[in-house]
């Protein structure tokens, strides 16, 4: 609540632009302003933990730790896979479940890509774009970055119903901030040479990124398929 | 090795090729397997300049250069960029845009480019969105890697009577598009000033051109 209050008590400072109208982008300059604040967190936090992580734990390793917080979310996919219909998907998932979380060892390493059981994302956030649901205006949120209405609902909805969360509050203050802090980790040390690469090609980053953003999660929503629909003719 | 079956798409092509302007009477089947040899040949031809080891950097970024500007449509491209400030530009603005996209173009497909010397690019197959439009599938295959390929995407028109690559999208997302909202959300921020827009480009096109 305090970071959609954060968020929408910018949203009423300045009149958008009809450019930002256009780009269904009312609140592009608190946007900019999160996106900035963002960065500061990231150049002052976030990128020396980076560094220190590469030194310190090997390739191996990292991957390692990848692994075991992808497996985490597997129950969190397995659902919105049936919330969405995909049964078949949703099937792979639980598959793959179970034989990480056993001769995978508690999901540090990925057997079942080896035996052509590779993984796939879903979160709740897609699910109500399968249901029908539209983004609604870009948002930057504090911390998380680039998203929506809809996706920030969905992120919501999956840290709710991950049975992981579920753990009694005492440990589960520290299992969360470790697990949030090696999430932050893993996605950053994955990220880190495509984001250097989107800044130094960019005109303007923030919209390269907001358009990347857009077409990343259509592309999450298609599951990769009917990629041809729905472009413009140029 | 590649597939044979992209060694007798090479030989259509090269059948094919010899009667560009008739590719739009084509029927679909044929014009598509013109589309797809088209990336065939010609990625292979890119992939094979960025890895040749006897050129230096400004030999390689010529030879790069000459093939791509070949197998572009860049005015399209740059027009669609644009988006409504293509309207609104006075044309010889318009018309140096389009020389600044060209060689920002060109630095920032070889960057991109520059980064998969050590994969391989396989066509699994094309989309058809109109008679001239295809979309070419492609997967980028890393060796001694257990990640599934990379999908990469090549948006060929052939109305103009030979093929021509208008936009390439990497596990869907589209460059063309992203360039659009880009210099949209820059002209946008800059009174709609196309000239500020190409000396942005031009001194990116320059940044690109260093190594990192």
């Amino acid at each position: 609540m305090g970071l959609c209050g954060l968020v929408l008590a910018g949203c009423a400072t300045a009149p958008a632009s009809p450019e930002a109208l256009a780009a269904n982008d009312p609140y592009e300059q608190t946007n900019r302003d999160m996106l900035k604040f963002n960065a500061k967190i990231d150049k002052y936090f976030v990128i020396p933990t980076v560094g220190v992580y590469f030194l310190l734990v090997p390739e191996g390793g990292r991957r390692g730790v990848h692994n075991f917080l992808g497996n985490l979310s597997l129950p969190t996919i397995f659902v919105n896979d049936m919330l969405q219909g995909e049964l078949s998907r949703a099937g792979k998932s639980m598959w793959r479940l179970v034989i990480n979380s056993t001769v995978g060892i508690a999901g540090f390493w990925d057997p079942a890509s080896k035996i052509g059981i590779p993984g796939h994302g879903e979160d709740f956030g897609q699910t109500l774009a399968v249901w029908g649901a539209k983004e609604g205006p870009y948002l930057v949120l504090p911390f998380f970055g680039p998203s929506n209405p809809r996706d920030a609902t969905g992120l919501m909805v999956d840290t709710a119903m991950d049975p992981t969360n579920q753990i009694p509050i005492k440990q589960h203050l520290w299992w969360a901030a470790g697990r949030e802090y090696f999430t932050l980790l893993d996605l950053r040390a994955q990220t880190y040479q495509t984001i250097q690469g989107i800044q130094r090609n960019s005109v303007d980053y923030y919209s390269s990124l907001r358009n990347f953003y857009r077409q990343f999660r259509n592309e999450q929503i298609r599951n990769g398929r009917n990629r041809a629909q729905d472009l413009p003719d140029f | 090795m590649r597939p044979s079956i992209h060694v007798a798409l090479t030989r259509r092509a090269l059948l094919l090729s010899a009667a560009a302007p008739l590719a739009m009477a084509l029927p679909a089947a044929a014009a598509a397997n013109v589309a797809e040899s088209f990336v065939d040949d010609n990625i292979h031809k890119g992939l094979e300049i960025l890895r040749d080891k006897k050129l230096n950097t400004v030999q390689r970024r010529d030879q790069f250069e000459t093939l791509l500007l070949g197998l572009v449509d860049v005015r399209r491209i740059a027009l669609f960029t644009l988006g409504q400030y293509r309207r609104t530009a006075p044309p010889e603005d318009v018309d140096a845009f389009v020389n600044a996209f060209k060689n920002y173009a060109a630095a920032a497909y070889q960057s991109y480019f520059a980064k998969y010397t050590n994969q391989t690019l396989k066509v699994t197959g094309s989309t058809e969105r109109s008679p001239t439009d295809f979309i070419v599938q492609t997967l980028l295959v890393e060796p001694n890697s257990n990640q599934p390929p990379a999908e990469v995407d090549f948006r060929v028109r052939t109305d103009t009577g030979k093929p021509v690559l208008v936009d390439v999208a990497y596990q869907g997302i589209w460059l063309s598009l992203e360039q659009r909202d880009q210099f949209v959300a820059f002209l946008g921020q800059n009174n709609g000033n196309v000239r500020t827009l190409i000396a942005h480009l031009s001194e990116l096109a320059v940044n690109l051109a260093k190594p990192t």
